[in-house]
Order: structure tokens, then sequence, then C-alpha cells
């Protein structure tokens, strides 16, 4: 029995050991298959898995793109970006049509046959809603991973809310759903009011929601713009622009105030108001009248007139030069001090005052101020107005440009030139954008006072104020007197240059610029009622402007009276 | 021994380091939740608070104390400027 057993157990030994390798052959084979197949996978078709995994795994974050807003100098929104939603369908994810239907218009308000309609003009997807507000869009999101949610796609998008409504839209502008700006100050800020967040990838799970981890917070650096806009000033400038639009119906005006010590601007109001388009800093015209001052200042200051300085005025009817003729209507006099032409706005006067100046100080008085140059203000598509080199001038373009004409100026020019002669002889820089203040705190201070240069010296703006005071006292500027305050200002009527050549006689530009109290200003305000359809002038349509404007000013800012016995 | 120890350790790292992981997603995913949540409370605080600022827009202000009340604005000169100095 033992030699059978021994017999017989050396071939079962045999057999485990060979089967025992077998196994092993097997089980070797498996792994040896699979590093093999991932060897290929890993060697030949990377690319493919990768951006397959990635696809699985990770998700860009929901929001694209955030916005900073915009914010008048009191820190009162003017432009903010709201997160809202859009609702689309996917048609053929839609399990129950009838019922989904049914929801989305219990949910948004939107009739059944409205969406119905826009499912039947959709190929496959069409957006049933859009800038979907949050309540609503936690009553969708509810219902999102329910078979009544199959199909509707919630995308987020934003909602540029201008709280204060249509005041300051063509200084701020537009932006857009995906919160980009497209004009105004969205467009030049654009870069200082944006983060891109869109390339910023988050673990997903299989549901598709995203997975929080700490890597996912993003350092927040977007900037909120602080214009030098005070929304108060603007309402006040608004107001009385339409007030005086309604009266006047001008085909553009403007409004726009300053504060003459440090350059900022505290209201622009355009008529008609087009967003990002402000007729502050892109309108150019004639000023005509208002241009008297900074012709008499440039006499007074060069010393070419003693302030006292009497012109002959050649009976009223001065032949410039043969066939050129200048006339006076307004007045019966012989001769006008330089007071007096500017309170009656002779012609006649400030072009003889201009003679006297002579063409090379004239025009460096005029780069002085800033004309013919832009103000760096830093808007898009401001204006550098027009004033031709002075080798070109005529003995006829000399006295015409002592009256205002043959020069071409923008708005900011001749406020931020008015503001010199009120702030002591110093041509400020202008501003509009206060400060940018970031969300990590760091504050950029762009409104800084600087002085560019001093144009007139301080006597000679004292001067210029007191000259200016009278033409509001007892000359054309009458309507624009505020009762305790001194006013100093000038009025303007220029006639416009016509389309057949010369002037038009019946189409004008009317204007009033002025600084108040003129004894220590703190508001220069410029009134422009471009060619209104009723007749008018600067001293009628123009200065009662400015009056309506700097009196709530005055009230707002607690500015004291310096009249003395105004009871 | 030793090779069945280490084999039980090696597993229970694993298994550690599994549970962890889920731990953590589970916590993500909840953050991730609560996070929507705070965004979308933000949002509609956001807009209350731009509803503020629209009914104190000086216009509506004006417009409001000028018709419904009957108030005139105040003249300059009627106004009493205290020095704050003194």
């Amino acid at each position: 029995m033992m030699l059978q057993t021994n017999r017989f157990s050396a071939p079962a030994v045999f057999n485990a050991k060979k089967r025992m390798r077998l196994v092993v052959g097997i089980m070797l084979l498996a792994p040896l298959l699979i590093t093999g197949r991932l060897c290929y996978l890993q060697l030949f078709r990377h690319e493919e898995y990768l951006s397959k995994a990635e696809r699985a795994i990770y998700n860009s974050l929901a929001e694209d793109r955030l916005r900073g807003g915009i914010y008048d100098v009191n820190g009162h929104s003017l432009a903010e970006s709201v997160r809202t939603h859009s609702c689309g369908i996917v048609k053929r994810y839609v399990k129950d049509k009838d019922a989904t239907i049914t929801f989305l218009s219990e949910t948004l308000g939107i009739s059944k046959n409205e969406i119905n309609k826009k499912w039947n003009n959709a190929k496959n997807f069409f957006f049933v809603a859009k800038k979907i507000k949050p309540d609503v869009y936690m009553q969708l999101a509810a219902v999102r991973r329910k078979a009544l949610g199959q199909g509707m796609e919630l995308t987020p998008e934003y909602e540029r809310i201008h709280p204060f409504g249509k005041s300051a839209l063509d200084l701020l502008g537009e932006a857009n759903s995906k919160n980009v700006g497209l004009s105004g100050i969205e467009q030049m800020y654009n870069e200082e009011l944006t983060q891109d967040i869109s390339k910023k990838r988050a673990r997903r799970s299989a549901r598709g929601e995203v997975i929080y981890d700490r890597h996912l917070k993003e350092k927040i650096n977007v900037g909120n713009v602080y214009l030098t806009i005070d929304q108060t000033a603007q309402f006040y400038a608004e107001r009385a622009l339409k007030n005086a639009v309604e009266k006047n119906s001008p085909e553009r005006a403007v409004a726009l105030v300053q504060d003459p010590n440090t350059g900022n601007i505290l209201a622009a109001a355009s008529y008609p108001q087009k967003d990002g388009q402000s007729l502050a800093f892109q309108f150019t015209y004639e000023p005509g009248s208002t241009f008297k001052s900074i012709v008499i200042a440039t006499a007074i200051d060069s010393g070419k007139l003693a302030p006292n300085a009497s012109i002959y005025m050649e009976g009223r009817n001065w032949e410039v030069a043969k066939g050129f003729i200048v006339r006076d209507k307004q007045h019966n006099k012989d001769f006008l001090s330089l007071a007096e032409i500017l309170q009656l706005s002779s012609n006649i006067g400030a072009g003889k005052v201009a003679l006297e100046i002579g063409p090379k100080t004239l025009f460096s008085y005029f780069k002085a101020f800033g004309f013919g140059s832009k103000t760096d203000i830093n808007f898009n598509g401001e204006s550098k107005g027009s004033v031709s080199p002075y080798n070109t001038w005529t003995k006829v373009d000399l006295a015409t440009k002592g009256y205002g004409y043959g020069v071409a100026v923008t708005p900011i020019q001749l406020i931020t030139a008015y503001s010199a002669i009120a702030n002591g002889g110093y041509l400020m820089q202008p501003h509009l954008v206060d400060r940018i203040e970031y969300t990590g705190g760091k504050v950029d201070k762009k409104a800084k006072p600087v002085k560019i240069r001093r144009v007139i010296s301080e006597e000679t703006s004292k001067t210029m104020r007191a000259l200016l005071q009278t033409v509001v006292e007892v000359g054309s500027g009458k309507r624009a007197q505020i009762k305790g305050y001194n006013v100093a200002g000038k009025t303007g009527t220029a006639e416009k240059l016509s389309k057949e050549g010369g002037y038009a006689k019946r189409q004008h530009v009317v204007s009033f610029c002025g600084m108040v109290p003129a004894t220590k200003p703190q508001f220069t305000i410029l009134v422009i009622l471009d060619n209104p359809a009723v007749y008018a002038f600067g001293s009628t349509a123009a200065a009662p402007v400015f009056k309506e404007i700097a009196e709530p000013l005055l009230v707002m800012k607690g500015v004291a009276p310096d009249q003395l016995d105004f009871e | 021994m030793k090779i069945f120890i280490a084999v039980v350790c090696v597993i229970g790292w694993f298994f550690l380091i599994t549970v962890v992981h889920v731990g953590v997603f589970r916590s993500g995913r909840m953050v991730s939740k609560l996070q929507q949540e705070v965004e979308i409370k933000e949002a509609r605080n956001q807009y209350e608070e731009l509803e503020i600022s629209r009914l104190s827009n000086p216009e509506e202000v004006t417009t409001y104390a000028e018709k419904q009340l009957g108030f005139v604005q105040a003249k300059p000169h009627e106004v009493i400027v205290l020095d704050e100095q003194k």
C-alpha cells in the first residue's frame, strides 16, 4: 500500500507545482496585460484621455468676470453689477414638456403661450427668461436635479444697475451682461473695474456641482471707481438744464460745475443724453463773448492795458479792414472802460483790445489758458478745440478772436480757464475720477489738485473777478444775481457758422460762465445752449440757468454769503 | 507574520486616506452649497441696498418733498451757516 502511495504521490506533487506555475502565470498575465495596456494608453493616447479626465473632473467657476461699482465722490452708488441668471431650455432633454412649461410659466410669470411660441420657433435651445432675480432663481434651482428640471439650463449673468436712473449716464456709459464696459467711464476704466476669473478650475462632483477647496478662493482684486461728481450737484445741474431745454428747445445743451480750487468736476450734464458721450468734453464751439474775459485778462496781465484804460469806440462802426465792419448797437458811448466792454459786451472794445495785445502775446496766453490742447481729463473722445498759429492771423482774425470768433473751444477748456481767473491765476488739472479703491484695500488717488501753471497773476485774477462782478451787477449778466452773494461772470451769444459759408443770423450758441461767491469762488459754472429754437441770448436764457444751479449748490455746501448788507 | 502586519498596515493606510478624502469631498460639497446660498443672499441684499439708494436719490426725495409734502427749497441767503470752529 505504502509503495503504491509513494508511487502515485510523486506525479501529484509534480501536478501541483505545474498548476501553481500555471496559476501564477495566469495571475501575472493579467497585470502584464494591464501594464501593457497602460503603457499603450500612456504613450499613444495620453492627450485624448487627459482631456476626457479634465472634462469629467473639473469645471470652470460659474462667475466669469467680476466688476466693481462706480460711485460719486461721497460713495453713492451710480452703477453696480448684480448677479442674475438666465434660464434656457434644451428641448431634447426635457422629459415632460407640459409640466415643465407650466412650472416655468408659474415661476417666471410668463404666459404659457409665450413659452410655447418660443418652443416652437427654436430648433433645440431657447432662452425662456433673462436677468432672473435671486428669489426666482432659488425656486428654479430647487428643481434642477428633479425630472421637472431636466433640460433646464441656468446660466449666470450680470445686470448693471443704475440706482439713480439716467442721471450721469453720459459720463458713466454702458457695461453689458458679461460685465464688459462698452462706453464712457465703464469702458475707460474697464481694466481697473473687472477681474476675469473664468480660467479658475474647480473640481466637480458626478452631478456637476462645484466642490469647494481652499485653492479655489481667488484673491479678488476688483476696483471701485469713485468720481469727483457729487450726485446732488449733478441732480441740480440736470434739473436746471432740463428746465432750460423745455423753455428754449436747443439742439444741444451743457451744464458744467467745477471746483476752481481743485479742478474737480462736480457735475456735468448734457442734452441730448447719450450713453458714454458727454458734450462737456466732446462739444466744440465758438465761445463768442464769454471769451472776452480771457482777452481782457490777457491785456491786463501782459501790461498792454491798465485796468482803468478806455477804448475809443470809433462811432460804434469800426472798419477793421476794408469791407469788414464791426458794429456796437447796444450803447451810445464814445469811450468804454474795460469794465464797460465786459458789461455791455462790446465787440468793438474787445476787438480793439486784441489788436493792442498783438497776435504773439494773445496766442501765448490762449495756449497758457489751455485752449487748443486736450485737458487730459481722460475722457474718451475729448476734443482739443482749435486755435490756429498766430503767424497765420490777419488783422481781422486778431480782432474777431478778441470777441470769441475764429477759435473753437470745448466746455471743459472754457470752464478751466475761468477757474484760473477764480482761483488766483492757476490753471488747474481738471479731474473726473477722484480715486479707485481696490477690494484688497489699496487706494489709488487720482484727483490730487495739480497746478499746471500760473496763467495770470494774483492781482490780475482779483481785478478780473471785480470786473466780471460788475457784469452781473449792472451788465448783461443781471439774471445770474443771487441774493446775499457776489457773482462774477460773462454772458455769450455767438452766431453759428452757416453751412453756406459765413455766419447764420438766426442760429446762435448762448452761454454764461461765472463763479460764486466772487470774493472767494467755490464754484465755477458754465451753461451752454446750442441753437435754441426760441430766439434767446446768453443774458436771458443761460444766466438764469447758472442761478438755478448755483443757489442749491450754495445751500448744499453751506457757503456763507459774501455780501454784508443784502437784507 | 511580519508580512501580514505590513500588508494590514498598508491596507489600513489606504483605507484611512480614502476615508479622509471622502470626508474632504463631502465637506467641499457642503461648503460649495453653502457658498451658493451665501451668494444668492448677498445678491438679494445687494438688490435691497440698491433699492434704498434709488429711494434716497436726490431726484426722488426732492420730487416727494416738493410735490407730496409741499416743501420749498430754501434760498442760500435764508440759511444760517454756523462756523464749525467756533
